[in-house]
């Protein structure tokens, strides 16, 4: 992946926005792994917790908002719980999704749950996808 | 003793066996479970991002109420309830933004024509004053799991079950502190207190993939997959548990998790309190065995548990 790592990225208005709607300082982050070693979704993301903090830290907006991983986080406070320096990469992740989102209101909203799924599936899981997927 | 009692939408609904052996539970401990009139959904997820304040309105609106009925405490099943509810209630407690801001919206519920003039004028600012336990911390710290073991109509010894907490209960472990967050032992103890023979196995506080069980359901049946899995390897009967989410994703998957992982043999999941209710001798018709994917009737009938 080509990126351009310039002053105007890192200090860009994105940046800010992910550190005021996360409440997370990005910098703080030394990338160490831990978060990602103990992600139960890892296998399953394009790249993995630590790098998307590490894009977001460069201001690489479109490479980080384009990625699976921030919708495939399922806030079980793994990274959190073992991150050395504090940081919430779930917050990270909801700021990002919410960015991403924009206007577009939906990523993932009652027609895309097939009838036998809505039918069967425990309430808190529609809840909770419905609320983490949608503005 | 009186204890309020939020059940939650799913109990009410997907696991009316959750629901049922949890009143049935208590009551043959002396603990009566005093349903919260009129409650609302909590919300499922605590918003994670700082402007989402209308998001935490549904858990304060619950508290509130619990408030109104001249209760201090409220206890609760479901994972995701108790997290979102406490984690609120703790919001509530340190942001002085955040409370001055859900109680303007709390005021403005009460507006609302419907609703009985008299609380829209007596309406009281909630500060956290409700204090959420888990139905699990109410039989350690007012029961007591000693206790609980002399009150034993059948002794499950024989039984080998393999505890599993998730994510929700025990992080952020600074916000949830229901125990430690890498070796836990409210579930052991519990279980041990019933005489069941604890399986100890190292995917017992992973995540089992959640609401991705939606949106992306491949990731929940191998995260499932690797936890059923090295609970069987390790030598598990069956998974007790306390969350409705995670019963879905443990029990129903296993047909997607058999599917996928040729090796894998299927094993039981119940909820702590269907064991409790075993143990405390309540009849079999409210243990609603008949509502698992996996059936654990043939296991608990040849233990001579249940009939
Ligand atoms: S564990 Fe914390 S410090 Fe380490 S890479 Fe992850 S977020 Fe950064
Ligand atoms: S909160 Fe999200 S990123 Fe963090 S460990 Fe859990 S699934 Fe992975």
């Amino acid at each position: 992946m080509r990126a351009e790592i310039s002053t105007k990225n890192i200090r860009s208005e994105f940046v800010q926005r992910v550190e005021e709607l996360s409440g997370q300082d990005l910098l703080a982050c030394y990338q160490c792994g831990k978060c990602s070693a103990g992600c139960p979704i890892v296998e399953e993301m394009d790249i993995i917790p630590n790098q998307a903090i590490r894009l977001a830290q460069l201001g690489l907006e479109d490479e980080v908002l384009n990625s699976k991983t921030i919708w495939l986080c399922a806030s079980c406070f793994m990274c959190f719980s073992r991150c050395p320096k504090g940081v919430d990469f779930s917050k990270i992740a909801e700021a990002l999704r919410m960015i991403a989102m924009g206007t577009e209101i939906e990523h993932y909203g009652p027609q895309q749950v097939p009838w036998e799924i809505a039918a069967e599936a425990p309430q808190q899981a529609l809840v909770s996808a419905f609320r983490k997927f949608s503005l | 003793m009186k204890l309020c009692y939020y059940p939650g939408c799913t109990l009410k609904d997907k696991t009316t066996n959750l629901d049922q052996t949890t009143i049935a539970a208590a009551d043959e401990l002396g603990i009566e479970l005093v349903e919260l009139p009129n409650w609302t959904c909590c919300g499922a997820t605590y918003p994670l991002t700082e402007e989402k304040i209308a998001n935490l309105v549904p858990q304060i609106r619950i508290l509130y109420n619990v408030m109104v009925e001249g209760d201090n405490r409220v206890t609760t099943t479901c994972a995701f309830c108790y997290s979102t509810l406490k984690r609120a209630n703790r919001a509530i407690l340190n942001d002085p933004i955040k409370r001055k801001r859900i109680n303007a919206y709390l005021k403005d519920d009460k507006r609302i024509p419907e609703y009985d003039k008299e609380t829209v004028y007596n309406f009281k600012d909630y500060n956290g004053e409700v204090k959420v336990v888990h139905f699990l911390e109410v039989l350690r710290d007012d029961v007591g799991f000693e206790n609980l073991s002399l009150k034993l109509k059948k002794n499950l010894e024989g039984l080998k079950v393999a505890p599993y907490y998730g994510c929700k209960l025990l992080r952020p472990p600074e916000e949830m502190e229901f125990d430690d967050p890498e070796n836990p032992r409210i579930m052991e103890d519990f279980l041990e207190s019933l005489g069941c023979e604890v399986i100890d196995y190292p995917f017992k506080t992973d995540c089992c993939g959640s609401y991705l069980s939606l949106s992306a359901p491949d990731a929940a049946t191998r995260a499932s997959h690797l936890i059923l899995n090295s609970a069987v390897k390790n030598g598990a009967d069956l998974v007790a548990l306390t969350c409705p989410l995670c019963y879905y994703n443990l029990d129903r998957r296993q047909e997607d998790i058999g599917n996928r992982f040729m090796d894998f043999s299927p094993i039981p999941v119940l909820f702590f309190t269907q064991l409790l209710a075993i143990a405390l001798g309540v009849e079999d018709e409210i243990l609603g065995l008949d509502q698992h994917y996996i059936d654990p009737s043939p296991l608990l009938r040849e233990k001579k548990l249940v009939t």
